[in-house]
């Protein structure tokens, strides 16, 4: 087991080196394979792992990394039914986009440092899901921030492009610090920082460390899975290659959160607070991404803040304390939304990087196939019936639901309303691109649909993950569907995990057939409002429909607001500090210390004569003058 | 008889002063040797009056050591000044002014 293990952490950092020291040297083919194989071999092995432990768990030490006294951190790894269904999910994922990436990027320079990054962050994110210590874990959190922000940035040329990888690296960090804090407090509290034993020991903590520590951990997982109010970094984020949208920030990194509440989920479990508070970051979180998809015109930023909204719904089963339902939605969610943009991708590809969906349309004969694929990855995002979206969404509502507390029932009703939207931003999104005219401003021509071409490579990789979004539903059937909700009971020795659900099979049926009429009637509403006419309606600047849409397209103002509270009063500071203090005061200060004893010097000059007799008098006179001081303290000291 | 040491030492203090004001005020490099040779010479007297004071050698040993220096300073000094009178064909020792600030 140990060798497998070593061996998965091994390979994509061995491909991410080799690609670093000497990438360029090799042929644009050989990266493109070395890459890929890794990725491959790490999924090869991840499906070996999981095959072997079975549910047990697999607890050992790869090396030591740094000790100092007594505190000693050491490569450890953790391998339980959780992580292996992470590591697994994550290879999976990753296998296909390194091999969509082949093609997307086949236009593209700069394709040794793409699959560098891309295999260390591969790397990174096994830490994550595997690591046995918090010191361990933090290694693999820093490192996909950092291959998050070279990848957001890699058209560093486009200063959009290097902005929005600096705003997801600094937004992102506010949590890091918070995260940083919570290992110290670990160390401080229980004097240990294996995850075995901080949720072994969870329970020896007062309830009000507990919820510090779940605190702390939440905030880093706000920031790791852009949630509100940090939510601001994911939309900009799509300035990156699609690929990269697909694997780090829909599929993958973003869940990072999720899944670091879910592993310490014993220390959450301590204070109540915490718990709720997790359930409601997710339900605003929900509706706020919901109503900001419903308006957005660029593709890939539909499915940013459809990510948002849809982590919200993990956070959510996290709040109610159900880790089966949250897992569930991840990797149902993984499939869907890396289906979903890796399809944008290629109908962004087909229609020479063009995104705003008005400009698309009627694109059904053009690409038939990919029709096809996205309307599986629509269909699950909107929790079609029996696609794996309805089955792992249904789940979480119906925890909430059953969830004894007054608040839980409050945030049900919302999380079900904002489920009601999720169908019609996920079917707007399809049909205008698929059944719409393009639409074409007054001051734009038409995107050049003529000729769409995408590579065959680029939608066979969508295939498998079509069938997975259709039908990951599986992993867990519920019960009352004759079921035996297998990824429950797998996961059910993981600490915190509760895999019965204790619902009556009627009360569920009832749930399920509910959300399944909304969701049909949404698609039906949505085709009425979208499918046929063009859209979007020009109506007066003034109405407060208009009002409400640029709202929603703005995403709430929030980056206005923090632009306004936070980074202007911050910016003015910093000039003050520049201009006034450090220039103003202290350099000016220096500066007028240093002319005084210019001046001073240009003075004592003057006593330099060169006059050999001068300074001959000069030394006599000195002379003389310590001699008759003397004389006068030797005859003080006398009397 | 002998003289009374305090006698001496006024002898030893004037020519001493006068020395100095020789030096200080005169232009002439070998005026201003002239005057360190008579300060030089000045407190060699101190030093032997002050031998006979006390009747201690020592004081004429420091006398005869003081002669010893002022030839040695003597021959370095011409030396310079041959030097000096090479480069700036006069004597004036306000010529040799390049360390001037």
């Amino acid at each position: 087991m140990k060798p497998v293990l070593f061996l998965l952490l091994s390979f994509p950092l061995l491909g991410a080196l080799i690609l670093a020291l000497i990438g360029r040297r090799l042929s644009r083919r050989t990266v493109e394979t070395i890459a890929c194989t890794a990725v491959v071999a790490a999924f090869v092995l991840a499906l070996t792992a999981f095959l072997l432990s079975g549910q047990k768990v697999q607890s050992l030490t790869l090396a030591q990394w740094f000790s100092a006294g007594s505190f000693q951190v050491d490569m450890d790894i953790y391998y339980d039914p959780l992580a292996a269904m992470m590591a697994l999910m994550v290879t999976f994922v990753s296998s296909l986009v390194h091999i969509y990436s082949v093609a997307y990027m086949h236009r593209e320079g700069g394709y040794v440092r793409y699959f560098c990054f891309l295999n260390l962050f591969v790397f990174a994110m096994l830490v994550i899901v595997t690591a046995g210590n918090l010191v361990f874990l933090y290694l693999g959190w820093e490192t996909v921030g950092l291959c998050s922000y070279a990848l957001i940035g890699f058209w560093y040329e486009k200063p959009e492009a290097a902005n929005a990888g600096a705003k997801a690296f600094v937004v992102t960090r506010l949590g890091d610090v918070a995260f940083g804090i919570a290992i110290a407090l670990c160390w401080i509290n229980l004097g240990h920082l294996s995850v075995s034993g901080i949720n072994d020991s969870a329970a020896s903590l007062g309830s009000q460390t507990a919820g510090i520590i779940g605190f702390l951990l939440l905030l880093a997982a706000i920031g790791k899975s852009a949630q509100l109010p940090l939510a601001v970094w994911l939309p900009d984020a799509m300035a990156g290659p699609t690929p990269v949208s697909a694997l780090i920030h829909a599929a993958t990194m973003v869940t990072a959160g999720v899944y670091l509440l879910m592993r310490f989920f014993p220390v959450i479990q301590g204070s109540p607070l915490v718990m709720a508070l997790i359930a409601c970051v997710g339900v605003i979180t929900i509706c706020f991404g919901a109503l900001a998809a419903l308006a957005q015109k660029d593709i890939k930023r539909i499915l940013a803040y459809s990510t948002i909204s849809q982590v919200g719904y993990m956070f959510l089963a996290v709040g109610a304390g159900d880790l089966a339902g949250s897992l569930f939605h991840l990797i149902s969610h993984a499939f869907f939304k890396s289906l979903l943009f890796l399809a944008a991708g290629c109908v962004i590809h087909a229609l020479h990087e063009e995104q705003d969906i008005f400009r698309m349309g009627g694109l059904r004969q053009k690409m038939p196939q990919l029709f096809w694929l996205f309307l599986a990855g629509t269909a699950a995002l909107g929790a079609f019936p029996l696609t794996s979206g309805f089955f792992s969404k249904d789940r979480i509502l119906l925890t909430v639901f059953l969830h004894p507390q007054a608040i839980y029932k409050v945030l049900w009703a919302i999380a079900a309303m904002a489920a009601i939207i999720t169908p019609i931003y996920a079917f707007r999104l399809f049909f205008v691109v698929f059944f719409g005219q393009p639409h074409a401003d007054r001051s734009q021509a038409p995107a050049p649909v003529s000729h769409p071409s995408v590579p065959n490579l680029m939608t066979w990789v969508l295939w498998p993950l079509a069938v997975l979004s259709l039908f990951a539903g599986f992993l867990n059937i519920p019960v009352n569907w004759a079921g035996n909700e297998w990824l429950a009971h797998y996961l059910a020795m993981v600490p915190g995990a509760a895999p019965e659900l204790h619902a009556s099979p009627e009360m569920e049926s009832t749930i399920q057939l509910g959300s399944a009429l909304i969701t049909i009637v949404m698609v039906i509403f949505a085709w009425i409002f979208y499918g046929a006419r063009i859209q979007p309606s020009e109506c007066d600047d003034e109405t407060f429909q208009m009002k409400l849409h640029s709202l929603f397209l703005n995403g709430f103002y929030l980056d206005r607001f923090y632009q306004t509270r936070i980074i202007t009063p911050y910016r003015k500071m910093a000039v003050f500090l520049w201009h006034k203090v450090d220039a103003g005061w202290i350099d000016a200060g220096l500066d007028q210390i240093a002319r005084s004893f210019l001046t001073l010097a240009e003075r004592l000059r003057l006593w330099t004569t060169g006059r050999v007799s001068q300074y001959v008098s000069m030394m006599v006179t000195g002379f003389t003058l310590i001699l008759c001081s003397l004389t006068v303290a030797w005859w003080y000291l006398q009397i | 008889m002998t003289i009374p040491f305090t006698h001496i030492l006024f002898l030893a203090i004037l020519l001493f002063a006068m020395g100095a004001a020789c030096a200080m005020t005169r232009k002439n490099l070998f005026m201003i040797l002239i005057g360190v040779e008579v300060m030089l010479n000045a407190a060699g007297i101190a030093f032997v009056a002050a031998a006979m004071r006390w009747q201690d050698m020592n004081g004429q040993v420091m006398a005869l050591f003081v002669m010893t220096v002022a030839a040695a300073e003597i021959a370095v000094a011409l030396a310079l000044i041959v030097c000096i009178r090479r480069r700036t064909r006069s004597t004036n020792a306000n010529l040799c002014s390049l360390l001037k600030g």
